[in-house]
């Protein structure tokens, strides 16, 4: 049995405050759009506190920075690249009206985000096993001979915890979005539901794009 | 998982241009990383940042479909980056000019 055999009917309920679909569409993609953007300018303001950091304390730095786990985050920059794809895949179906195969990108795109979650989970404890979180006061801190250097890995876990949380977050509203669409007449009623959390899935994906050459890649 | 051809070709259709993006995100990443392990030239870190910077103009234009949304969006969009670029430049400025 085909996936796309089973085509649903696509479309948006009109809510009685929206004159149009077409004006509840677009308040919905612009509504999301003015939220993204205080998000990355949330982010932005720890990023250029790393950049302003590595310009003070270059050599502290990039002795912190040597502790990195350069190749898994790497690796977890593809494994993001490939969930924007299948949340790409998605969304395509949803328009479509292929039901069952949106539903499979989307169990795809959430399992890809917890793959991401479990390597950065690994690195945090390898960073953990080298005595690499200045801010655990009962385990000395490898680069204890290098105040700047505390800074610099406060700011990694902060910049890449609050990325996870929201990553997290991401993964929880797709499984609850994947449940409800795989049941009858969603796409008729909400196909545009797929549509906005998905600018809010590539958007994650471009705030870990920032960071890997921010915190990764520059200081090395 | 897609049955007939037709299925097929429709799904290639609409997926052409997603696989193209990662693709072509993938090979900047892959640059990037390939500059970050080997360091080949002193500065490669304005390279480095370009490749970022091009790389989420790409998500933005392609995966966020920003090119097929209305005017108003697109400021929204272009606005929120240019927020951001006037936040770095005045902050690098400063730093950058201390003595």
């Amino acid at each position: 049995m085909s996936a796309g055999a089973s085509d649903s009917a696509v479309g948006v309920k009109l809510v009685s405050h929206f004159a149009t679909v077409e004006q509840q569409k677009r308040a919905a993609v612009l509504g999301m759009w003015a939220w993204l953007l205080t998000e990355l300018l949330l982010f932005a303001g720890l990023f250029l506190t790393a950049l302003i950091l590595r310009l003070l304390h270059p050599e502290a730095v990039q002795e912190a920075a040597r502790h990195l786990k350069f190749w898994i985050g790497a690796i977890n920059t593809v494994v993001l690249i490939g969930s924007s794809l299948t949340m790409s895949g998605a969304i395509q179906l949803s328009r479509l009206g292929w039901q069952r195969g949106m539903v499979r990108f989307m169990l795809a795109t959430a399992a890809l985000g917890t793959l991401f979650l479990l390597l950065k989970g690994y690195e945090y404890y390898a960073d953990y096993q080298e005595h690499m979180m200045p801010f655990l006061s009962d385990r000395p801190y490898e680069l204890k001979d290098s105040p700047p250097s505390r800074l610099f890995v406060n700011l990694y876990y902060v910049a890449t915890s609050l990325h996870g949380l929201h990553l997290m977050t991401g993964i929880t509203i797709l499984l609850v979005m994947t449940w409800q669409a795989s049941r009858p007449g969603f796409l008729g009623q909400h196909q545009n539901r797929i549509e906005i959390f998905g600018l809010y899935w590539h958007f994650i994906d471009l705030i870990w794009i920032l960071a890997f050459p921010t915190l990764y890649v520059l200081n090395r | 998982m897609f049955g007939t051809s037709d299925e097929r070709r429709t799904l290639w259709r609409h997926m052409r241009e997603p696989v193209l993006t990662a693709g072509a995100l993938l090979v900047m990443l892959g640059i990037n990383v390939g500059l970050g392990a080997t360091l080949p030239v002193p500065h490669v870190w304005i390279v480095e940042l370009l490749v970022a910077a091009v790389m989420v103009a790409t998500i933005l234009w392609f995966s966020m479909e920003v090119r097929h949304e209305p005017p108003l969006v697109k400021l929204f969009a272009g606005i929120g980056f240019f927020w951001v670029g006037i936040l770095f430049t005045m902050t690098l400025v400063d730093y950058l000019s201390r003595g």
